[in-house]
Formats: C-alpha cells, sequence, structure tokens
C-alpha cells in the first residue's frame, strides 16, 4: 500500500528519535526533518503514535534498556549511558515510573523468570494466555468453564 | 477447530487498551494479569463470539516485524463497518490519524488508519 508523504516523513522522524548516537536530537530537529512546524509535528506524530515525541523517545529508550538489562552483564550506570540517557537519576527515575520497579529489581526479576530467550525477557504473546489463566485459577476458586467460555 | 480469537502486537497494552475502547469502541473482554504484562482482549459490542489479543509487542522480533510493517504502510488487521464515510468521520472528530482516506476498491470502500500502538488498521465496508 502507498503510503502518504507526510506519513512517511513521520516514520522518518519517529526511527531519528529512536536513534541513541551521541548527539540527541531535539523535537525541533525531528521536526524539521519531517517538514513541518514544531506544533504542527507534535499534533500530527501524536495522532500517529499515541504520544507526545518526548514520551516516544523515552519509551524507546526504556525499551532497549530493559532488553540490554534482562540479556547482557553491563551495569545499570552503562545501560543507562548506552540508551541515551545522561543522568542515572532520571534514567532511575523514568525506569521506575513507566516499569513500575528500579531497573536492577527489573534485571533480578526478568533473570529469574527463566532462560533468556533469544535476549527477550518476555514471554511469547499468545503463551499469556495460559499464564494469566493459571495465575487466574491459583487465586480464585475454580469454576467450571468461567474463563474459558466466557 | 473455529477461530474465536486472534491479536496484533500494540506497544503498550493501557494505552491499547484506552484507544480500542475508548476510540474504536469495542468492549473489553479479559484482563488478567501476567507478569510485567496482561492478557488483555477486546470484543465487539454486542458481540463476544471473537476475541481481539491486545499482546505486548516486548518480543524484539515482533516488534521488528511490526516497525517493519508499520513503515511499508501495511495494516495489520482488519475491521468491518457499516458506514466507512461515517466511521471516517468519528474517527477524526476524536484526532484519529488517516494514511488512506476512505476509497472504493472494487466490492469494498477501504480506508486506514493508525492505532497509536504502532499499528495501522484497514477498516471495510463491502458494498
Amino acid at each position: 500500500m502507498r503510503a502518504n508523504a507526510a506519513f512517511t516523513r513521520l516514520c522518518r522522524a519517529s526511527d531519528l528519535l529512536r536513534a541513541t548516537d551521541d548527539r540527541p536530537l531535539s523535537i525541533r530537529d525531528a521536526a524539521a526533518a519531517a517538514g513541518m512546524s514544531p506544533f504542527h509535528f507534535i499534533r500530527r506524530f501524536r495522532a500517529m503514535f499515541g504520544e507526545t515525541p518526548h514520551q516516544f523517545r523515552i519509551r524507546a529508550r526504556l525499551e532497549r534498556a530493559k532488553n540490554l538489562l534482562a540479556s547482557s552483564d553491563r551495569s545499570v550506570t552503562d545501560v543507562c549511558m548506552e540508551v541515551g540517557f545522561t543522568s542515572l537519576g532520571s534514567f532511575s527515575d523514568q525506569f521506575a515510573r513507566r516499569v513500575g520497579m528500579a531497573p536492577s529489581v527489573y534485571r533480578r526479576l526478568a533473570r529469574a523468570g527463566g532462560p533468556e530467550r533469544d535476549g527477550c525477557a518476555a514471554p511469547g504473546c499468545l503463551t499469556l494466555m495460559g499464564i494469566a489463566f493459571a495465575t487466574f485459577e491459583k487465586r480464585e476458586p475454580p469454576v467450571a468453564g468461567r474463563l474459558r467460555r466466557s | 477447530m473455529k477461530i474465536k480469537l486472534t491479536s496484533i502486537m500494540v506497544d503498550d497494552q493501557e494505552k491499547a487498551l484506552r484507544f480500542y475502547t475508548g476510540v474504536f469502541g469495542f468492549v473489553k473482554k479479559h484482563e488478567i494479569p501476567a507478569g510485567e504484562y496482561k492478557w488483555l482482549t477486546v470484543v465487539s459490542p454486542g458481540r463476544d463470539d471473537l476475541e481481539l489479543s491486545l499482546e505486548p509487542n516486548a518480543n524484539p522480533a515482533a516488534k521488528a516485524f511490526q516497525e517493519a510493517m508499520f513503515r511499508q504502510a501495511i495494516p495489520l488487521a482488519a475491521f468491518e463497518v457499516d458506514d466507512i464515510e461515517a466511521e471516517a468521520r468519528r474517527l477524526k472528530a476524536a484526532g484519529v490519524a488517516f494514511t488512506t482516506e476512505p476509497t472504493r476498491m472494487g466490492p469494498v470502500t477501504i480506508a486506514v488508519c493508525s492505532d497509536t500502538c504502532g499499528n495501522l488498521i484497514q477498516l471495510y465496508q463491502p458494498t
């Protein structure tokens, strides 16, 4: 399917925001790369990706950090710098706010959860059904067919 | 064998639940914690014979596939609507971004919009 030009430019800007090189891109630069004014860029970016460019960049960095924490032996500080944060305090704060735990706790839990799966700490998607229902059955008295046929 | 369940990957399950219920208008069926994530499904209003699982795209392989398809403007799911022009107007008023306006293609009219969770969704109206 042929994409329209604005869509292509927004995708290019999202790639730039995801990049974690030494020169962090400003939102103004990302807007310029998309050929839009910052105001227009933020509005259209949010409609396409569901969050502002700034929120998008933080989430992308934290996702990369989660994978590195689960699959490498690098220190939390190294991971923080690798994914593009310049302050360990800011990294830890954002991580705790969005993931719900400190980076070190995430690493411990991810590793305790089982063998690494190609560097991914997440279960296969549809396997969540089995995990969720098994957990639910342990907590709630079993009622035949309540979940499977609801 | 029956088709009772299908799935779509989403970049954030909370955001996806808000969008798929609050904007698309589906109804939450299951929301059961499963470690860091949830078993989260929605159904069409008024009928729950087919569930759509909103799956976390935390697996790097899944994420790479999803991002590549998005960048190529390829929808990963399609939902039927009764009146595609009215639906497109309603969704645009709610701030939804379209990459393809309602377009007649033979016996069907299609439009494509973003679900804000990393996917393009095709809406279609058989004519």
